[in-house]
């Protein structure tokens, strides 16, 4: 028997997927509340496939508010996401206090697993430890990477490109139990010291931000000479050194806060050991420079012409997929928006009190509408700032038809359409010059 | 980041304007007249902040509901030796004196640009100081100066760094705008370095003193970069005021002393904090300044 201990987006997607893989599974978390809703087949989390899976391996899972469930369990993982504050660095308190109650009641000879997001020296300093205050129990810990993706979480943690298990004893065979369950994922398995797993980690984020960042600089370059991105990146993706999958998709930075996250033990490590990480600094204060993207193409194309206009926004989550708004640039944006009528739609977000703070004194309302086309009801401008499926359908014509002004800013190319000229809309995206666009 | 001490804009009570006679001084007064707002403003004639008697002055003048402003300075045309560096931070040291035991509702102190190092781009409101002569080195000085002074009273300060200012007002006549225009209406021939690719911001003074009524009406406190956020090269500026003149121009060429450096500015934090005020485009600017060069010359 496999057990989870924290049911946060982390643990119940990989709890769910290693019971579809057939093992018999307890969840646990200490909070009831989450445990009936579970029960019941309410899920906390909005990630496609997740419910269905769930529903599938239902008779497999477990999920409990009762610690002493775990006894049972051969190999438990610690999978609490954990969390980060406004400047990106973990609070590692909740998840150091959950591991500390869980020593108490797991058996002896459990193998135990960090899944969580925590920071290089963390596991060997819990490995010390379990040494100095369990010796005898026979417990051993490991560190294995996840690389969840909001968003994508079910695809990921059902096909893994690898594991990376960071080791007290990298030569040493994993335990039978361990070994066992990651092999029911067929992908290779690195084993490696905690410190070179909890770096490959933050190794492959760094990669990715590496990538957007400079996707993002060439976009911005796009836009000023009047060359198109688009056209760019499939003869990027055709390069073996560059490759298909890679991340080059222009966007608003980074957010999700894992990207951020990492950055930030980047520089705290940097800045205690003298490394230099000016790079790191730079990819920050790009990513924050192409966040507000939208707010600088807003000032140029409507608060310089309309001192009074109303602004529809689309998606208020940081990604499609996603009910996630940490980091979002959606909010980045309406914090700068106080002093405009805002009409905003998400299909699965709701907007949070704090887009609400400072405009009680004020005629300058957001209100946040049932549908789409809804937000666009009299709006001056449409700034589609998520990328969900839902608006890749809509018709450009009704939208045109419920908008009031004909300015459209949608950087990530949503509802891009040859339709937009005779409609005669202004229409913007990122990696490219609206001018040249409609030459 | 500029927090605004009052969210909806209201007027001070009075605005203590230091550097009154000066090119942005003058053009700022006639603004806080046009808007209603109660002004003292205050030449070096009237007191000198070089000399230390300017402290007992401006101690029976500033009261603690005024908003000041402080314009004054010795520009690099009076110098850019250190005599001028250290007159410079004498006149903030006397004036830093006043406000240690003076505590008044504002304070907004006119910098300069020039704090930033050459060829840096873009330059944003966090981009580091690091000043290329002593002119940006003295208002770099001054701005910590006046904060120290000010941080006794916990009085709200607000740093402003304008991009080159242009208008048919300025006395110094340097690089840009204001020589091009004066030479379209003198001898007809604009000189330009090398062949004017420098890109560079250029900042209308009338929207200059727009933006600090804006800054005093809401109590602004932090640091902000005044410019449009749109660069244009000398070049382009010079064929604008060859066009706007209405009088045969000539644009020269001069061979290049210097390698060719742009300056670009990242106006973010600025929308954020003001985001409906808006720039008076070039075109515009030019136009004005040019009939108010003719409109004197007629006087």
């Amino acid at each position: 028997m496999i057990g989870f201990v924290g049911l946060s987006h982390l643990g119940l997607v990989s709890s769910i997927a290693v019971a579809s893989k057939g093992f018999e599974v307890v969840g646990f978390h200490p909070d009831k509340q989450l445990i009936d809703d579970l029960n019941a087949g309410r899920l906390p989390v909005y990630e496609p496939g997740l419910a269905e899976l769930l529903a599938n391996s239902r008779h497999r899972i477990e999920f409990s508010e009762d610690i002493n469930t775990l006894k049972r369990c051969k190999v438990v993982y610690f999978s609490l996401d954990v969390p980060t504050d406004a400047n990106n660095n973990s609070d590692l308190s909740a998840f150091d206090e959950m591991i500390e109650q869980l020593l108490l009641h797991v058996s002896s000879g459990t193998t135990l697993v960090i899944l969580s997001q925590v920071p290089p020296g963390y596991t060997r300093r819990w490995a010390q430890r379990l040494e100095q205050e369990n010796a005898g129990r026979n417990l051993t810990l490991f560190y294995q990477v996840e690389t969840l993706i909001f968003g994508r979480a079910v695809e990921r943690a059902l096909e893994p490109e690898r594991y990376i298990v960071g080791c007290l004893e990298p030569a040493r065979e994993l335990p039978p139990a361990y070994a066992a369950l990651l092999d029911a994922f067929g992908c290779p398995v690195f084993k490696m010291r905690y410190e070179s797993a909890e770096l490959s980690k933050i190794s492959i984020n760094m990669c990715l931000v590496s990538s957007v960042t400079t996707a993002n600089t060439l976009a911005e370059i796009c836009e000023a000479i009047g060359a198109d991105w688009s056209e760019i990146v499939p003869t990027l993706r055709l390069d073996k050194r560059i490759g298909k999958y890679a991340y080059l998709a222009p966007g608003l930075g980074i957010a999700g806060g894992n990207l951020e996250r990492d950055l930030a033990t980047i520089q705290r490590l940097a800045a205690e050991h003298g490394s230099d990480a000016s790079i790191v600094d730079a990819w920050v204060a790009h990513c924050r420079h192409r966040r507000d993207w939208v707010l600088r193409l807003l000032a140029r194309e409507i608060f310089s012409k309309n001192a009074d206009p109303t602004i529809a926004i689309w998606g208020l989550a940081y990604k499609q997929d996603t009910k996630s708004t940490k980091n979002s640039p959606a909010l980045f944006l309406l914090e700068s928006l106080k002093a405009f009528a805002v009409r905003v739609y998400d299909p699965q977000v709701t907007l949070p009190s704090s887009c609400l703070a400072g405009r009680q004194n004020t005629e300058k309302k957001i209100v946040q509408t049932g549908s789409a086309l809804e937000a666009c009801r009299g709006a001056d401008v449409l700034v589609v700032m998520t990328p969900w499926k839902e608006f890749f359908t809509i018709d450009p014509c009704d939208i045109a038809n419920a908008l009031r002004g004909r300015v459209i800013i949608d950087p990530l190319a949503c509802i891009q359409s040859h339709a937009w000229r005779d409609l005669g809309v202004s229409y913007h995206r990122l990696g490219t010059s609206n001018s040249r666009e409609a030459a | 980041m500029i927090q605004h001490h009052q969210a909806s804009p209201t007027n001070p009570t009075r605005v203590v304007l230091l550097g009154g006679s000066g090119f942005v001084g003058q053009n700022l007064s006639s603004h806080l007249q046009s808007a209603g707002i109660k002004s003292l403003s205050l030449s070096s004639k009237d007191v000198n902040l070089i000399h230390a008697d300017a402290i007992d002055k401006l101690r029976r003048i500033i009261q603690k509901d005024d908003a000041v402003v402080v314009a004054s300075a010795l520009t690099p045309d009076k110098g850019k030796d250190i005599g001028t560096f250290m007159r410079n931070l004498h006149m903030v040291e006397h004036l830093s004196a006043v406000f240690e035991t003076n505590p008044c509702a504002h304070i907004i102190y006119i910098s300069s640009d020039g704090v930033y190092a050459d060829g840096e781009n873009p330059i944003r409101e966090t981009t580091p100081t690091n000043p290329g002569n002593l002119y940006g080195w003295m208002h770099v000085a001054r701005e910590q100066m006046i904060q120290y002074a000010a941080q006794k009273h916990q009085v709200p300060i607000m740093l402003l760094r304008p991009c080159a200012i242009y208008g048919a007002g300025d006395t110094h006549n340097s690089y840009g705008p204001n020589r091009f225009c004066r030479a379209a209406l003198g001898d007809g021939i604009i000189k330009l370095f090398g062949n004017g690719e420098e890109k560079r911001d250029h900042l209308f003074v009338d929207d200059f003193s727009r933006m600090i009524i804006a800054c005093l009406q809401h109590r602004s406190a932090g640091v902000l970069n005044v410019a449009s956020g749109k660069s244009v090269s000398f070049f382009e500026v010079a064929e604008l005021v060859a066009r706007l003149s209405q009088r045969p121009v000539k644009v020269e060429g001069t061979p290049r002393q210097n390698p060719i450096t742009h300056r670009h500015f990242d106006v973010t934090e600025q929308i954020k904090a003001f985001p409906t005020f808006s720039y008076t485009p070039i075109e515009k600017g030019i136009a004005a300044t040019i009939a108010g060069l003719r409109k004197k010359e007629a006087a």
